[in-house]
């Protein structure tokens, strides 16, 4: 029963995927499998992994993000450029109330925009992914932060443990930052299973319409939904400026196709009301995977592009496929034969 | 109606903030890379040595960088400064405030109104800005380039170095690093970036002449970093993993040594795996500190600035301009005709930027 | 859109109850609505009372939906006032009207496909509660007591997307009677049923009635209106028409105050058939869809293909035209044999397809009704080089549309713009641009008034005078019945009886569908 269960769930095939792409992976360099490899997908995990979860959130509702990253990146700069104005010597937690009020603050336009008057989410995010880096680079006129505080930098460069290759005697870092990726989907996956607000995602996704006569209060719902992917992706913003220690304005723009690619791919609707979190992590694994084994496979610079577009086809296009069996006329009519 | 008019409103703010916003383009984190595009389409004929009539303290020389607040031009302008006060002549440093293509169009055409005598300039956009530098060379203007190859309204254009040679610099720093031996391989920002693999190229070509005990990674020849940190740091990450014999990264972008040296602190690689290539001084002065990195290399604008300056001063002295002209700059004593072009000259600008000296650029 | 019901079928309602009437659940008093300048309801008086079946009818954009968003309070109504629970409302919020025991369903039943029964059943008492988290103890509880009211088995788990059109209607009544409901507006609640279905449905209904819920029982269906209402009220052009008894409705009166016409019923009688036949199929099959389909059309002749959702008819349909690619048998046009592996190959021999969807499959609709009328014979009025004159391609459309009577101001306005009978027949006007053979029609009338039905019969009917064989798949028994020369049945993808109308009735097609 169990089994037969699992067996209907995209989650499965993904989570089947993975593991052949491991082995895939070892098979090729042998490095899959070894303690530093293992951390280092972790760390790399963190920022996209972050993102994914807000990307996913709206996509249940039937919207769709495409502000994230620029949103981030204003928020992070902000933070940075004011903290380092202070000579700010503290730890971290005023960098991460700044870039959460931040967050909240630029998700809250976003919101406002698409809960008041009922705009697309696509032209709404698209517009205000401009205009968030608009201002950043005319009204902030940003440039490369080389030094962060020292709280960020000693923060993002700290470990949980470090991971050692006998054989290689390479190190990796397992960095701190993960335990707040691991917070933050506890508390999502929460949020969304066990209160009438991620409930209400689900239904706004499902029929925005019915979702009215239901009585859930859509406009609070969408409102706080983009707060809240502004908070989450201004928090992995700020844990990937800590990593790298520098604050670079630009360099996580355009992550939101990758980021998008990945939620979908773990199984979720395009157009709202279906998928799960496990679902979402998964297809993101993947595609940070594969983002960071293209080497280690061995596969030449020029056909890495080729590959993830392939990957992201091919993993899209099997579950767009699924959706178009489960509405194939002869499997429906046996349903309706047997009344 | 309602949705309408909530519509136009949403899109006026849009546009509105993305208008004011978009007008200065991306802050460049590093310099353009110089001599992008060969002069393919047939410059104009430089014009004939003449010179001005005017007394030399009555000459007004301009260098107009793409903006005034960059640090990248705040260091030229350093250098123009420097070159006025040494020769008692009347040149200044004039940009607009934003990096815009159609700003700067403007200020040039102001300074042609006001009569100046030779305008140095560092392009946005090179080819919008075409016409109006016919307009200021048919007003007897002369008008010296420098990171604008591809233009042809102008006397000429410097660039700090032939793409060729800044690959062997950077070469000859990573094999000082690596003791020149053991293997590496190159890394640039896309593979279909023309300056950065000539750059590589320059740089693979000069190891096979000077440096025997080295070897290219054939594997992995070339890889990209994206012009984005993070990618620089994974792809290191797993080329070390994959290649435990890698001892050396010959970065091209601003973003590859750095993110580079990132990994290689990481792994526990410092003194055992190294990297070089470009970078801005203010950016890394504290991987040079840790000795993450040796050395980065790059090319002073201050220089670059007193090098147009100079150039033009010897036009209006109406001097010839011939290979292998000495302009008394550093790095621009012995500037030659681009292969196949009269009027983009290359100059030897390169300098290199470590510990020591990481501090006094100011950028 | 597939079973309209028919007569004949089990009679539930007891007509002209004797209950006494005495004290009314709801009235609305001269009840208007304008927007923006266009009166959609001009002065209704409406009353309900308890417990009683009451169908309300009219023909599409008259008004009966404008009318159930007053009651439910979606829509302020411009003047006029409503009276409920002994108070008088000017103006009625949803709420108001929730609280005083009226409950909508939606034609869409306003369900949530993507979330189990569970949550579609509990969601709106757990928001009325304001709750914030979830119990799924005890949203499971309210589930399990709101299937219960109706005796209504359906796993709990079960995502609503993966229940039968049925089902899902059902979970919409289970949550309208969690509320309390005195009232239960159905919105055109028959549309995708099935008869098994809706005598089902009928019997819920009858329950609710017993229960002492008033059921307001929206349709355009002369033959639903007659089994189920005790009273009715007919709507036309904003105006409330008639209202009265079940019992005194007759099908005359009933299309009378429908569509404000006298229509005289029409019955097919072929003419000018022609010695040989157009279209003959032997040992037709299709895997897993039909198997062993004979038959044969001669021009002039109307062939009604009929049998319920699943039993092959409409694949054959598609077969005939080439959208499936048949798996054996002979297709003979004229004497020929002919293989039809793509639309394309069926035009070229004559044969036309109107789909069942008139609305998704068969028109471009943003685009004008000239354009959509000419598409079918687009090559023929390109020039040598495939271009196509804007002149031609727009006289070509005003042609076709005078000939079919399409009420339009302007052959270049957007198809959507059209009512629903006035599209179907720019479908069929595409059809009639080419020179045809064959024409088939799945559902021609789905959806369709009873106004525009009568014309669609009627210009079938002449098609078929002037030498065109027509086939008509069909679940509208009466419809077949009427405009038919000859009748197959399929079941389970076989032909189960060939009949003559003549010769027949309803029960024993039903006989032979099921």
């Amino acid at each position: 029963m169990l089994v037969k269960k699992l067996m209907r769930q995209n989650e499965t095939y993904i989570f089947f995927v993975i593991v052949l792409l491991a082995f895939v992976i070892q098979a090729r360099s042998g490095q899959f499998f070894t303690p530093n490899n293992i951390v280092d997908l972790a760390s790399a995990l963190v920022v996209p992994g972050l993102m994914a979860i807000g990307a996913f959130m709206v996509i249940i509702s039937g919207g769709i993000d495409v502000s994230f990253p620029a949103l981030a990146s204003l928020s992070i700069y902000i933070t940075t450029s004011t903290l380092l104005d202070m000579n700010y010597q503290g730890g971290m937690l005023l960098p991460i109330v700044m870039v959460c009020v931040l967050g909240a603050l630029f998700g809250a336009v976003n919101g406002f925009l698409i809960a008041q008057f009922n705009l697309p989410p696509l032209i709404v995010t698209l517009g205000m992914s401009s205009v968030f880096r608009g201002f950043m680079q005319g009204a902030l006129n940003s440039r490369q932060l080389a030094t962060i505080p020292e709280g960020m930098s000693s923060f993002g460069t700290s470990a949980l443990f470090v991971a050692q290759n006998r054989t290689s005697g390479l190190s990796s870092r397992m960095p701190v930052s993960f335990l707040i990726l691991i917070v933050v989907l506890i508390i999502i996956f929460f949020v969304l299973k066990y209160t009438m607000f991620g409930r209400g995602l689900y239904a706004i996704g499902g029929n925005e319409t019915s979702a009215r006569r239901a009585g859930f209060n859509v406009w609070k719902i969408k409102f706080l939904l983009y707060v809240i992917v502004g908070v989450i992706a201004s928090l992995a913003g700020l844990i990937r400026v800590c990593m790298m220690t520098q604050c670079h304005p630009t360099n996580m723009l355009g992550m939101e196709m990758m980021i998008i690619a990945g939620v979908v791919l773990g199984g979720t609707a395009i157009t709202g009301g279906t998928g799960s979190l496990t679902g979402c992590m998964f297809g993101t694994i993947l595609i940070v995977m594969v983002q960071n084994s293209l080497i280690l496979m061995g596969i030449p610079t020029f056909w890495q592009g080729v590959f993830l577009g392939m990957l992201i086809i091919i993993g899209t296009g099997i579950s767009a496929y699924q959706v178009v069996r489960a509405n194939d006329p002869a499997r429906k009519n046996l349903g309706r034969a047997r009344l | 109606m309602k949705k309408i008019l909530a519509l136009m409103m949403a899109m006026v703010l849009v546009f509105g903030v993305a208008a004011c916003g978009g007008g200065s383009a991306p802050a460049p984190a590093a310099p353009a890379a110089p001599a992008e595009q060969p002069a393919e389409s047939a410059p104009a004929e430089p014009a004939a040595p003449v010179a001005s009539d005017k007394d030399e303290s009555d000459w007004e020389i301009v260098v107009v960088p793409k903006d005034a607040s960059n640090p990248w031009f705040v260091r030229m302008d350093v250098g123009v400064k420097e070159y006025a006060q040494k020769t008692g002549l009347n040149i200044y440093q004039r940009g607009t405030a934003d990096i815009d293509a159609t700003l700067q169009a403007q200020l040039i055409q102001d300074l042609i109104a006001s009569g100046v005598d030779a305008i140095c300039v560092v392009p946005v956009d090179p080819g919008s800005l075409e016409p109006v530098l016919k307009q200021a060379r048919d007003a007897g203007i002369i008008v010296i380039a420098h990171e604008g190859a591809s233009l042809v309204n102008v006397d000429y254009n410097i660039e700090a170095f032939s793409n060729d040679q800044y690959g062997a610099f950077i070469m000859d720093n990573l094999a000082e690093a690596m003791g020149e031996e053991g293997v590496y391989t190159t890394m640039v920002a896309h593979v279909t970036n023309a300056s950065h693999n000539e750059w590589a190229d320059g740089g693979v070509a000069h190891q096979k002449v000077a440096y025997p005990n080295m070897t290219l990674l054939e594997a992995e020849p070339r890889v990209e970093s994206e012009d984005n940190g993070d990618i620089a740091y994974n792809t290191a990450l797993e080329l070390f993993k994959k290649y435990p014999d890698l001892k050396g990264i010959m970065g091209t972008s601003s973003f590859d040594a750095p993110g580079v040296a990132r990994a290689i602190e990481e792994l526990g690689l410092t003194g055992k795996a190294f990297t070089s290539g470009t970078g801005l001084p203010a950016d890394n002065a504290a991987l040079l500190r840790s000795g993450a990195v040796q050395s980065l290399t790059l090319w002073d604008p201050a220089l670059a600035g007193q090098a147009m300056a100079a150039l033009a001063v010897h036009m209006l002295r109406g001097l010839p301009v011939t290979d292998h002209l000495d302009l008394g700059v550093e790095g621009y004593t012995d500037l030659v005709f681009k292969p196949g072009s009269t009027t983009v000259l290359e100059g030897q600008g390169w300098i290199v930027i470590n510990a020591e000296n990481v501090d006094s650029f100011g950028f | 859109m597939d079973q309209e019901a028919f007569p004949g079928g089990i009679h539930f309602a007891q007509k002209g109850s004797d209950t006494v009437m005495a004290q009314s659940l709801l009235k609305a008093v001269d009840v208007k609505k304008s927007f923006a300048g266009v009166n959609a309801l001009k002065g209704i008086n409406l009353e309900i009372y308890p417990g009683e079946i009451h169908c309300l009818a009219g023909e599409n954009g008259c008004g009966k939906s404008t009318l159930i968003k007053v009651i439910s309070g979606v829509y302020t109504p411009t003047s006029g006032h409503i009276e409920m629970g002994g108070k008088s409302y000017n103006k009625i919020t949803p709420i108001e009207a929730i609280m005083n025991g009226v409950q909508v369903i939606y034609q869409d039943f306003s369900i949530f496909p993507n979330l189990s029964v569970m949550e579609n059943l509990a969601f709106n008492s757990e928001l009325a509660d304001k709750r914030k988290l979830v119990n799924k103890k005890r949203m499971r509880q309210i589930a399990q007591d709101a299937i219960a009211k109706i005796n209504f088995d359906v796993d709990l788990d079960e995502k609503v997307g993966a229940l039968s059109v049925a089902n899902k209607q059902l979970v919409a009544i289970c949550r309208a009677l969690m509320f309390n409901a005195k009232l239960i507006i159905m919105d055109e609640p028959t549309t995708a049923l099935t008869r098994k279905e809706v005598n089902a449905l009928f019997q819920i209904i009858l329950d609710l009635k017993a229960q002492g819920i008033a059921i307001l029982f929206v349709s355009h269906k002369l033959d639903e209106v007659f089994e189920i209402s005790e009273r009715f009220t007919i709507m036309r052009s904003g105006e409330l028409v008639a209202t009265g008894n079940t019992a005194e409705l007759d099908d005359k009166k009933f299309t009378y105050y429908m569509t404000g016409r006298e229509i005289e019923d029409l019955t097919f009688t072929p003419e000018n058939v022609s010695e040989e036949p157009v279209l003959e199929v032997q040992n037709l099959k299709l895997d897993g869809y039909f198997d062993n389909i004979n038959f044969s059309l001669k021009r002039g002749e109307i062939l009604s293909i009929t049998g319920l959702l699943g039993s092959g008819r409409t694949e054959l349909a598609l077969t005939l035209f080439g959208m499936r690619k048949a798996d054996g048998g002979t297709i003979r046009i004229d004497g020929k044999d002919v293989i039809l592996n793509a639309p394309d190959k069926a035009i070229e021999n004559g044969i036309g397809y109107v789909p069942e969807d008139r609305l998704t499959e068969g028109l471009f609709l943003p685009r004008s009704i000239g354009d959509n009328a000419v598409i079918a014979e687009i090559d023929k009025l390109a020039g040598k080089l495939g271009l196509l004159a804007d002149k031609t391609r727009r006289d070509e459309g005003e042609r076709l549309i005078r000939r079919l009577s399409v009420a339009t101001p302007d052959a270049n306005n957007a198809c959507n713009t059209l009512s629903g009978g006035n599209q179907q027949r720019v479908v069929l006007a595409k059809w009639l641009a080419i020179d045809l053979k064959v024409l088939i029609l799945n559902g021609p009338t789905v959806g369709v008034d009873i106004g525009s039905k009568r014309d669609i019969h009627e210009i079938l009917h002449n098609l078929a005078k002037e030498g065109l064989g027509i086939i008509i798949i069909s679940d509208d028994l009466p419809e077949i019945l009427a405009n038919s020369s000859d009748i197959l049945i399929m079941r389970g993808g076989e032909i189960t009886a060939s009949l003559k109308p003549s010769e027949t009735n309803v029960a024993e097609l039903s006989g032979y569908m099921m």
